[in-house]
């Protein structure tokens, strides 16, 4: 009993640092239906990202990772407007392909790292890594803890932007109807390049909290693909708090089946969580019909 | 205020398909102009170059305002929203996972129209109550009439001056339809908002229009003066008043 009550509570506080790893392919596949596979791709470079700050100025990885958001905000730009010259804009079947496109640069950022750093596993350096709060028979390390006041801020700052702000509520509407966007004198692609600049800003601070949760390796965006899509998935896509939400399930889900059967098949739960989500359930658990 | 729209020779189509040949029309400012015509004759896109959503191949669509003319043809969309000119869409188009006041919100997505939000939105509730009572409703959710409200207190939310309507009668029951084109009516009389308004509900349509024309397969037909020349003229017999010309 004991050891179902440990893993429930690692599980939510493990699933609330999946919330804050996925809330941007919420934005970024979620509201505007790019199939961006190299989220986790962008993530990974994010903790090297901070992982060099820290390493050379001893900054603490949070602050690192906030530097490094208005670089990523740019990166998405870049990013986004590549993608659209290339194949959205060109319609039909510019999702197939730009799954190619995405998974081609994730490849060439694991690449890049690999030439600059080794394979090698990098890890950073705070007071909270390592240390645990001891609180009755359990011991919660305070990275996880850290992870899920992270998440918890994220979640908050993004439904609040996304709201009660111009930019935010054109943001939600670009994915519903983005003719009738134009006749509000909004330029929909705008808007999308904007978004997905956001999408990947919040990737500086996600990276962040990557590397503070465990050391990171090239490859690592790898594990992350199911997990991040089943989490954006199983919300209902587009829903903010369904991120934090689904995320959390899927925390609890990986904790237990870690205790109860070993860590080996930790792994595929996020890909049998996500069958079954399409199977069951596609337009999610908070999600819009189409 | 001083303010005409001139349209003259306009071709428009989508790809090999002309939609509009050689149009011409003019709305004079405080005036209702009925645009008439059943489905597929081109009222759309005539609706959409004016709003610069789709380019003309020719022709020119002059916005006069002040003295200062303009040229739409040459303009994007939020340029021209910018100008003054809103439109509620064929099928209202609204968001419908937002709520009423954030689709609202979304009209007065402009710079220039963010100075004037609060008053705009006051207009709003003022000419249609219930989006005031259901403001935190999500759009979607609404009734079609309600939805049609919605539709053109969102245009108004831009602080427009000529106010494009598309078929507002689609998909509304005959007694929504006459509240609608009320409603209409009276945003012209009581704002003096100068209204172009694509309709193939002819008789509704001219309760509320000073005059109009008739689009036939993208040319138009018949401009007539006053709506005494309309229901006098012999396609318009044919076409709606069921009688043999």
């Amino acid at each position: 009993m004991d050891l179902l009550l440990d893993a429930v509570v690692i599980g939510v506080l493990l699933g609330c640092f999946y919330g804050a790893v996925s809330i941007g392919l919420s934005v970024s596949f979620g509201l505007l239906d790019v199939p961006h596979v190299a989220h986790p791709a962008f993530l990974v470079l994010a903790s090297y990202g901070v992982y060099i700050i820290n390493e050379h100025y001893g900054i603490d990885p949070l602050v690192a990772g906030l530097l490094i958001t208005p670089l990523f905000f740019v990166l998405g730009l870049v990013a986004y407007r590549l993608y659209y010259e290339t194949f959205e804009k060109r319609g039909t079947d510019a999702g197939v392909r730009g799954i190619a496109f995405f998974f081609g640069v994730a490849f060439i950022i694991e690449v890049l790292i690999i030439m600059q750093f080794g394979v090698d596993q990098r890890s950073v350096t705070a007071t909270y890594i390592g240390k645990s709060w001891r609180i009755a028979d359990m011991r919660i390390p305070y990275r996880m803890l850290v992870a899920f006041a992270v998440a918890a801020a994220l979640t908050i700052v993004l439904t609040l932007y996304l709201s009660r702000t111009f930019m935010g509520r054109a943001i939600r509407a670009v994915a519903q109807d983005q003719e009738a966007l134009r006749l509000m004198g909004v330029n929909p692609i705008k808007v999308k390049q904007w978004a997905f600049g956001i999408a990947t800003a919040v990737l500086g601070i996600a990276g962040a909290l990557l590397i503070i949760v465990a050391p990171v390796e090239p490859t690592l965006d790898r594990a992350y693909i199911g997990r991040t899509f089943c989490v954006v998935v199983m919300a209902g896509l587009g829903s903010m708090s369904g991120t934090i939400v689904a995320a959390i399930i899927l925390g609890v889900a990986e904790s237990i089946v870690l205790t109860s059967f070993g860590a080996s098949w930790a792994p595929a739960i996020s890909f049998a969580m996500l069958l079954g989500v399409l199977a069951v359930r596609p337009q999610g658990l908070f999600g819009r019909r189409s | 205020m001083a303010l005409s729209l001139v349209i003259s020779g306009l071709d428009a189509g989508y790809g090999a398909v002309k939609a509009l040949r050689g149009v011409s029309l003019n709305v004079r400012g405080g005036e209702t102009v009925a645009l008439l015509g059943t489905n597929g004759n081109g009222k759309s896109t005539l609706m959409k170059c004016i709003a610069g959503l789709v380019r003309p191949q020719q022709g020119s669509i002059s916005l006069d305002i002040d003295g200062t003319t303009h040229d739409l043809a040459r303009l994007s969309a939020e340029d021209i929203v910018d100008l003054g000119v809103a439109m509620v869409p064929e099928g209202r188009r609204l968001f419908p996972r937002l709520t009423v006041l954030e689709n609202l919100m979304l009209g007065a997505f402009r710079k220039a129209a963010r100075r004037n939000i609060d008053e705009n939105l006051k207009l709003a509730f003022a000419t249609f109550p219930v989006l005031k009572e259901r403001q935190s409703q999500l759009a979607g959710t609404m009734s079609g009439g309600q939805q049609q409200m919605l539709a053109i207190a969102r245009a108004l939310m831009s602080s427009p001056r000529l106010l494009l309507v598309d078929e507002p009668s689609v998909g509304l029951s005959p007694l929504l339809v006459s509240q609608t084109i009320t409603k209409i009516g009276e945003l012209n009389q009581k704002l003096g908002l100068t209204v172009l308004m694509a309709e193939q509900n002819f008789n509704q349509a001219i309760r509320i229009a000073s005059r109009g024309y008739i689009i036939v397969h993208g040319e138009i037909v018949v401009a007539a003066k006053s709506v005494d020349e309309l229901k006098g003229n012999d396609i318009v017999k044919r076409l709606y008043l069921g009688g043999a010309a």
